[in-house]
């Protein structure tokens, strides 16, 4: 009797959640964004401490498109992705990159940011005077003659060189790839790490996203080091920044989706990654 | 250094604000968990002293499995995993949607039953050392269990107890930083926060760093002073 009490309670109790719970329609008018707060310039926060950076202006124009009331969230990187799946937000802005494995986890839309990645050297260096400074190629299938053609140019000129990068990265797979034979690839747990030493000089250059590098030659204690050569991305290197989705929501995923596109087509990527990144990152669709 | 005032300053610039916000989240999230510990701890002391064979069991197990997987997986398995065991209940009652766990709610708990598990070592030690005197004449005169409990229990005990429940304020205070991975603005999340989004790392983590210090310093202060209070009636040779 008392045992059956207690459930009755409970059951009570689980009812009256669930209620609560199933007063959210499923019509997406209302969507809740998490980000990061602290991948500048993807999205960081100020002094404030509100959350600023081109993934908060763009979420805001995305929402508009969707018609829909957008709440921007700040979380954690490291569970961003349990979090996304335990229903605490709808979706993801954080300057996330599709991978494989992420992809087994939840969906993604198309990509509305693509960084390619390139080298930094030392502004004494020889490589210094690396050709096609600044200039993209795609490494994928429709790009993908003219950026080897790129890099057998700029082979003979990085022969015998140390090139540091980071372990385990796209970075890392592309050098293994194509510059093996003649570059002395040394790899780092982290970036800061291979940007130190080639601050003393223990390695000729560095391969890294150039959203990250960026920042890096900016900073005033960097100011010998420069961007140098040619900007590879697409293929080993990357999908692309994307939304990141619940596997479940195919009707937010379809309506993310138009939303990206309609965003990349008309321009308003290319604005407003020229604000925060002093660059275009649009990616091709 | 000017330049390290103006960044954690209260100007325009400054960060100071964020920061002390942050370090009374810090302080709230520690004082929630600490105090749930406590309710825990004194439950599993009575259950390992006076309970049957099966309650003392669960205490058991309930301080082993604690003191024993690590303080970051349990704060994962409440926050994310209690989030799904609810919608999983909510939908077997036929709702849709997603219900949440309100990450100072998850974060509270998870530090106060790891916290629980240490205190209740605590108390039950600090029980032991009353004398067992004490303790049957009270029941000898004829004392209730409850007058017992508050009038020769608690305030001797309590006094045994002050020294290690300082220690595990001091831990329920560091594990609070565990809860930066669910999203909860305190002083390890702030400085993460202002360390990525002004590529200062130093800068904020040295002040997290004194911050955590501060506090630490200033309550093992207040448990002294509650340790001198307590002992005031005892004689130290």
């Amino acid at each position: 009797m008392k045992l059956r009490n207690i459930c009755a309670a409970i059951a009570a109790a689980s009812l009256f959640v669930a209620m609560g719970a199933s007063g959210q329609a499923k019509d997406w008018t209302n969507i809740k964004i998490a980000t990061e707060g602290a991948y500048k310039p993807w999205n960081f926060t100020d002094a404030s401490g509100k959350l600023i950076g081109f993934e908060v202006d763009l979420a805001e124009d995305l929402c508009k498109r969707m018609k829909a009331k957008c709440e921007i969230v700040a979380q954690a990187f490291d569970g961003v992705i349990p979090a996304l799946n335990a229903g605490k937000f709808d979706a993801i802005m954080a300057g996330m990159n599709i991978t494989d494995k992420r992809k087994e986890a939840i969906a993604f839309t198309e990509p509305y940011g693509r960084t390619p990645s390139t080298f930094a050297v030392l502004k004494t260096n020889a490589l210094a005077k690396l050709p096609d400074a600044g200039k993209v190629y795609s490494l994928n299938p429709d790009g993908l003659s003219a950026a080897e053609k790129s890099i057998n140019e700029i082979k003979p000129l990085l022969k015998g060189k140390v090139i540091g990068v980071q372990t385990s990265t796209a970075q890392a797979n592309f050098l293994e790839k194509y510059f093996k034979d003649v570059v002395d690839i040394r790899q780092y747990k982290t970036t800061e790490q291979h940007d130190l030493d080639l601050a003393a000089g223990r390695v000729d250059g560095v391969f890294a996203s150039i959203s990250y590098l960026k920042g890096v030659v900016e900073e005033p204690k960097n100011k010998d080091m420069m961007l140098a050569g040619p900007r590879y991305g697409g293929g080993p290197l990357g999908f692309g920044v994307a939304v990141g989705l619940r596997k479940g929501d195919p009707e937010l995923l379809a309506k993310f989706d138009a939303a990206v596109k309609a965003a990349v087509a008309d321009g308003t990527v290319r604005t407003l990654s020229t604000k925060w990144f002093g660059f275009d990152i649009t990616p091709a669709h | 250094m000017s330049d390290y005032v103006e960044l954690m300053g209260f100007g325009p610039k400054g960060w100071g604000l964020l920061m002390v916000q942050a370090t009374l989240m810090t302080i709230a999230v520690s004082a929630a968990a600490f105090a749930l510990g406590s309710v825990l701890g004194a439950l599993v002391a009575w259950a390992r002293i006076e309970g049957n064979r099966l309650v003392r069991l669960a205490a058991d197990v309930y301080t082993t499995v604690l003191r024993g997987i690590p303080d970051l997986l349990v704060i994962y398995l409440l926050y994310f995993g209690g989030s799904q065991a609810l919608t999983a209940l909510a939908h077997l009652l036929g709702a849709k949607g997603f219900v949440g766990v309100n990450s100072f709610a998850a974060g509270a708990i998870a530090v106060g039953i790891i916290s629980g598990a240490y205190q209740g070592e605590i108390f039950r030690g600090a029980f032991n050392a009353i004398a067992r005197g004490e303790l049957e004449a009270a029941r000898s005169v004829g004392m209730p269990r409850l007058l017992l409990f508050r009038r020769i229990i608690v305030p001797q005990a309590l006094r045994f107890a002050i020294p290690g429940l300082g220690n595990v304020w001091q831990l329920a205070l560091k594990e609070s930083a565990l809860i930066s991975v669910v999203g909860l603005t305190e002083i390890l999340r702030q400085a993460q926060v202002g360390a990525g989004s002004t590529r200062q790392p130093f800068e904020f983590f040295i002040t997290a760093a004194v911050l955590y210090l501060l506090l630490s310093t200033f309550s093992g202060m207040a448990f002294q002073r509650a340790e001198f209070v307590a002992m005031r009636g005892v004689r130290r040779s």
